[in-house]
């Protein structure tokens, strides 16, 4: 065995069990299964190729993570995304603080359907980081690598995310206890 | 001693995980004397479950995986192989290939045989898997007779996915499953009930490594009746000391279910 099929063994057993976070987190991202499915292998094809400037003893699920991302955003639904996002909302590097009221009982009381219905809804930059933080279980340190930002930004995007998916499942359980046509 | 201020303030990073140990330390105790501040942490744990749930929502297509996984098995064939190929031709006279041609049929026999051998003591590996497993305190790692949460409960634990029958009106129950690994290769043991009988289902990735025998495969080993197939390249294998048809109803129904 010579030293590149023992770094594509190791690309493997690193890689590979990514495979259904990986399309999860692509299918979230795109809306689209073709698309999710291209995205997939098209990074699985650049991690592969870019695998030996990996440096050993770092995060590889962050750098896979990240390479599917900036794919994403380079794609033209990416792109597109991006355009859509909520500017004066960056970037903001304060945290809000969060009062655990009641309130936030709303998205726990949510049913699976509309919790994902308002995930869908949630713009890209807020979607992503709830997506990583409270899916892929991923620490803000790694977040903060895969996006390219500082940790405060991580921690004030989530916590504008969360607030964002309560209003949202709040609105829709104000909604559905309101009699039609009042 | 914290203050409930300082302590909502917190709470978000807390149920992340994310603050230094005294601070986490801190509103632990504090929220072990306050009703408030305690339901507060709750609600956002119970939220982020939520959302967790909600957001483990989508299945990889059984293609997709094999063209990625193929993919990344190919690239270390090819490199692998190459190298060995240049260097064969290199030296090999054109007079040595039909000695070397016919050598490797002798050759080749002898591999195929001692292959068979090697097949059947994979096959009679899995019989000790099943009895080790069923024989242990903790049989099963999830336990459940809910096939929505066994299977979600690989995710992350295996390189791959795979459906669950319905079981219901049927004469099977499903215990629970485990994590296992099989000749390196990490696959996933499920335990079904039928009667009295406990029956095993391994579900691994279909390689070469895995050395079982070609599919379809029925069989007999040590008295438990086996079953083994290969699907949307997964490799299957069903074994119990149930009777055979039993082993097969249960195959069948697995197969239906992919």
């Amino acid at each position: 065995m010579n030293a590149q099929n023992g770094s594509d063994d190791e690309f493997e057993r690193l890689a590979l069990p990514l495979f259904d976070s990986l399309y999860n987190f692509a299918r979230w991202l795109t809306h689209d299964a073709a698309e999710a499915e291209d995205l997939v292998q098209e990074v699985y094809v650049k991690a592969l190729k870019g695998f030996s400037s990996f440096e050993s003893g770092t995060d590889f699920r962050a750098w896979v993570f990240r390479i599917l991302r900036n794919t994403f955003l380079t794609s033209r639904t990416g792109l597109r995304a991006r355009l859509t996002v909520p500017l004066e909302l960056e970037d903001q590097e304060t945290v809000a603080v969060t009062w655990e009221t009641p309130e936030s009982l709303v998205v726990a009381s949510g049913t699976r359907q509309t919790i994902q219905d308002a995930l869908e809804r949630l713009p890209l930059s807020y979607r992503e980081v709830i997506l990583l933080c409270e899916v892929e279980e991923m620490k803000y340190q790694q977040i903060s690598e895969i996006l390219a930002v500082p940790i405060g930004t991580v921690m004030s995007r989530l916590s504008r995310a969360r607030k964002i998916l309560r209003e949202m499942l709040a609105g829709e359980r104000t909604a559905r206890s309101t009699p039609a046509g009042k | 001693m914290m203050n409930c201020a300082e302590c909502q303030k917190r709470i978000a990073a807390y149920v992340d995980a994310e603050l230094p140990p005294a601070e986490m330390e801190a509103v632990r105790s504090h929220a072990q004397t306050c009703a408030g501040c305690a339901s507060s942490a709750l609600a956002s744990l119970e939220r982020k479950l939520a959302i967790r749930r909600a957001g483990l929502r989508y299945s990889a297509p059984p293609e997709l995986r094999a063209r990625v996984f193929g993919l990344c098995r190919a690239k270390a064939e090819v490199i692998d192989r190459k190298p060995v190929m240049r260097s064969a031709r290199a030296w090999l006279p054109q007079w040595s290939i039909a000695v070397a041609a016919s050598m490797l049929v002798a050759a080749g026999l002898f591999v195929v045989a001692n292959l068979r051998q090697q097949q059947r003591q994979s096959l009679g590996e899995f019989v000790d898997l099943h009895v080790a497993t069923l024989a242990s305190a903790n049989p099963v790692e999830v336990l459940s007779s809910d096939r929505h949460t066994v299977k979600p409960w690989f995710q992350g634990r295996i390189p791959f996915t795979f459906d669950l029958p319905e079981l219901q009106g049927s004469p099977f129950t499903l215990v629970g499953g485990r994590a296992t690994y099989f000749h390196q290769e990490p696959g996933a043991h499920l335990v079904f009930a039928y009667q009295r009988h406990l029956i095993s289902t391994f579900i691994f990735r279909d390689t070469s490594q895995l050395g079982l025998p070609a599919p379809p495969a029925a069989t007999r080993e040590a008295s438990f009746n086996l079953r083994s197939w290969t699907q949307g390249g997964l490799r299957y294998v069903v074994i119990g000391d149930a009777n055979a048809g039993a082993i097969r109803q249960l195959s069948e129904q697995l197969q239906h279910a992919q």
